[in-house]
């Protein structure tokens, strides 16, 4: 079965090379980093991924903003987007059923598992 | 002009003259102001057990009698009833002491001969008068202190509350990077060494309890924002008695329910107040280390401003509202003297070395503040504790 490709925006260096590090190592998902928000959306148009882990606070630009931009672009509109972010407590998460204003949220810090589970279900719902 | 002057006074004469107290029986019952049911006694001993008997309006004390002399009298007197309307009868030489009775408590003084049964009418009238503006104006005063008090700590919540969430936001994100990095290395590396595997544990143990610290700082922080609808509380009860009995079973603590069935509903953020229920229980538990009784109850009172079995002095509520009550009772050692005035200052903890960070029923008294509600914690007379928590209920109950 052909790697997912996972696209994760988050300004914080240290914590997505552990994400990237984590994920390629379970052998399902190639990923690639991108800390500088503005970029985010030209990484996209050339990684072409299957799903974008998205950070909310970020310097420049925040994650609602940036999916807005991508949403101008055709070939990123259907990409589904899983915000992963410190701005959230899990309980409010939990208390919405992992979706806030029609988005999917993880709080941070997550298990690998929960972060896991929360990409797959994703591709449970486009295939 | 006195709101209830056709209310009959029940007038108690403590008079140490026979004589004395057939004039004022006579007196009270010839006033054309007001109309009076009158008993008499001699001495201070049968006073104080009459007045715990009979529901008196008003008391006519003579300060001089068989068993007590002078101001002694009035003080003793007002230390056994302090809601008491008290007008004392002095003798004519005595006209400075009457003016002293006055200073210290009594509500008005006369002086013997010196008045008609109109005079005599009125004073007991306005007296009782006199002291139920003096307690109308003692209320707003503890109100008004009360409140400070809220604001004040109010205050103190937000600025602690402010600082915790914002130390806790930047902190989040390195401990998401120690506890995906703990994640990998478990998954990398050589599993066989013993001392490896103890070490990633620890790492891995130590940043759950950091993360654990994050999520209380952010509660605490976020306390205000309630979501709430009229709930069972029965049932929520019972999801908190589920949550820790596995525990309990593993301790041998038994589990006993006492619920009203008629509970009525009440309007509550469903996932605070279990919040506040798990958390009670779980330092139940932490006081039954060799086992012992878990008992939760469920019960329905009318709220009273003299009910003092409620020990729960926080609540404002009117008079005869419905209240719903959950106990919590614990056959465990009990809360020390020492913790009892404490127990809910934020970050006050007797398990510090346990990890305790000391929010939890700091956090508790607060969900339950902002339900209008209160919470209290007491050692119970045949051991162990009691956690009362009390909610208003926002229907009355079915049947």
């Amino acid at each position: 079965m052909p790697k997912r490709k996972i696209l994760i925006v988050d300004d914080e260096n240290d914590f997505t090379t552990m994400v990237k590090l984590n994920l390629e190592a379970t052998g399902r998902y190639d990923v690639m980093v991108e800390n500088i928000a503005v970029n985010a959306v030209n990484a996209a148009l050339g990684y072409k991924p299957d799903l974008i882990l998205l950070d909310v606070i970020m310097p420049g630009t925040e994650g609602p903003d940036i999916v807005s931009n991508m949403k101008e672009h055709a070939g990123l509109r259907d990409i589904p987007i899983v915000f992963l972010t410190a701005t959230v407590r899990k309980a409010e998460v939990e208390q919405e059923n992992g979706e806030i204003g029609g988005h999917v949220f993880i709080a941070k810090p997550c298990s690998l598992t929960e972060l896991i589970d929360a990409i797959e279900n994703q591709f449970k719902d486009t295939g | 002009m006195i709101e209830d002057m056709k209310k009959k006074l029940n007038v108690l004469l403590v008079e140490n003259s026979p004589m004395d107290c057939k004039m004022l029986k006579e007196m009270l019952s010839k006033s054309a102001y007001g109309s009076f049911i009158s008993q008499s006694t001699d001495s201070l001993k049968s006073a104080l057990e009459m007045i715990s008997q009979d529901g008196f309006d008003v008391v006519l004390l003579d300060l001089n009698l068989q068993d007590s002399k002078g101001l002694e009298t009035l003080k003793k007197l007002r230390e056994a009833c302090p809601q008491l309307p008290i007008v004392v009868n002095t003798g004519a030489y005595e006209d400075d002491l009457g003016l002293r009775a006055v200073t210290q408590g009594a509500q008005d003084y006369l002086i013997k001969g010196k008045y008609k049964p109109y005079g005599l009418s009125k004073s007991l009238y306005y007296a009782v008068e006199r002291k139920n503006a003096e307690e109308n104006l003692h209320s707003a005063y503890q109100r008004q202190k009360d409140i400070q008090a809220q604001l004040i700590q109010a205050e103190k919540m937000n600025v602690i509350g402010g600082v915790a969430s914002g130390v806790a936001h930047e902190v989040k994100n390195p401990l998401a990077t120690i506890m995906y990095g703990i994640e990998f290395l478990c998954m990398k590396i050589d599993a066989k060494d013993e001392k490896i595997k103890l070490t990633l544990s620890s790492i891995k143990d130590a940043a759950q309890k950091a993360n654990n610290i994050i999520k209380d700082l952010l509660d605490f922080a976020s306390l205000s924002n309630l979501h709430c609808r009229p709930e069972d509380l029965n049932s929520i009860v019972e999801q908190s008695v589920n949550f820790v009995k596995y525990q309990c079973d593993n301790a041998s603590i038994k589990v006993i329910r006492d619920y009203d069935e008629k509970l009525p509903r009440v309007d509550i953020d469903k996932n605070r107040v279990e919040q506040v229920l798990v958390d009670i229980m779980l330092n139940a538990l932490h006081a039954m280390k060799r086992g012992g009784r878990l008992t939760v109850r469920t019960s329905t009172k009318t709220f009273s401003k003299k009910d003092r079995d409620l020990t729960c002095d926080e609540i404002a509520a009117e008079e005869g509202a419905v209240l719903v009550v959950v106990e919590i009772d614990d056959t465990g050692t009990g809360i020390s003297k020492e913790s009892l005035s404490k127990l809910f200052d934020p970050f006050y903890t007797t398990r510090r070395a346990g990890g305790g960070v000391g929010l939890g029923l700091s956090i508790a008294k607060t969900i339950m503040t902002n339900h209008e509600g209160c919470i209290s914690l007491l050692n119970r007379p045949e051991g162990g504790a009691r956690a009362r928590l009390v909610f208003k209920a926002s229907e009355k109950p079915a049947g």
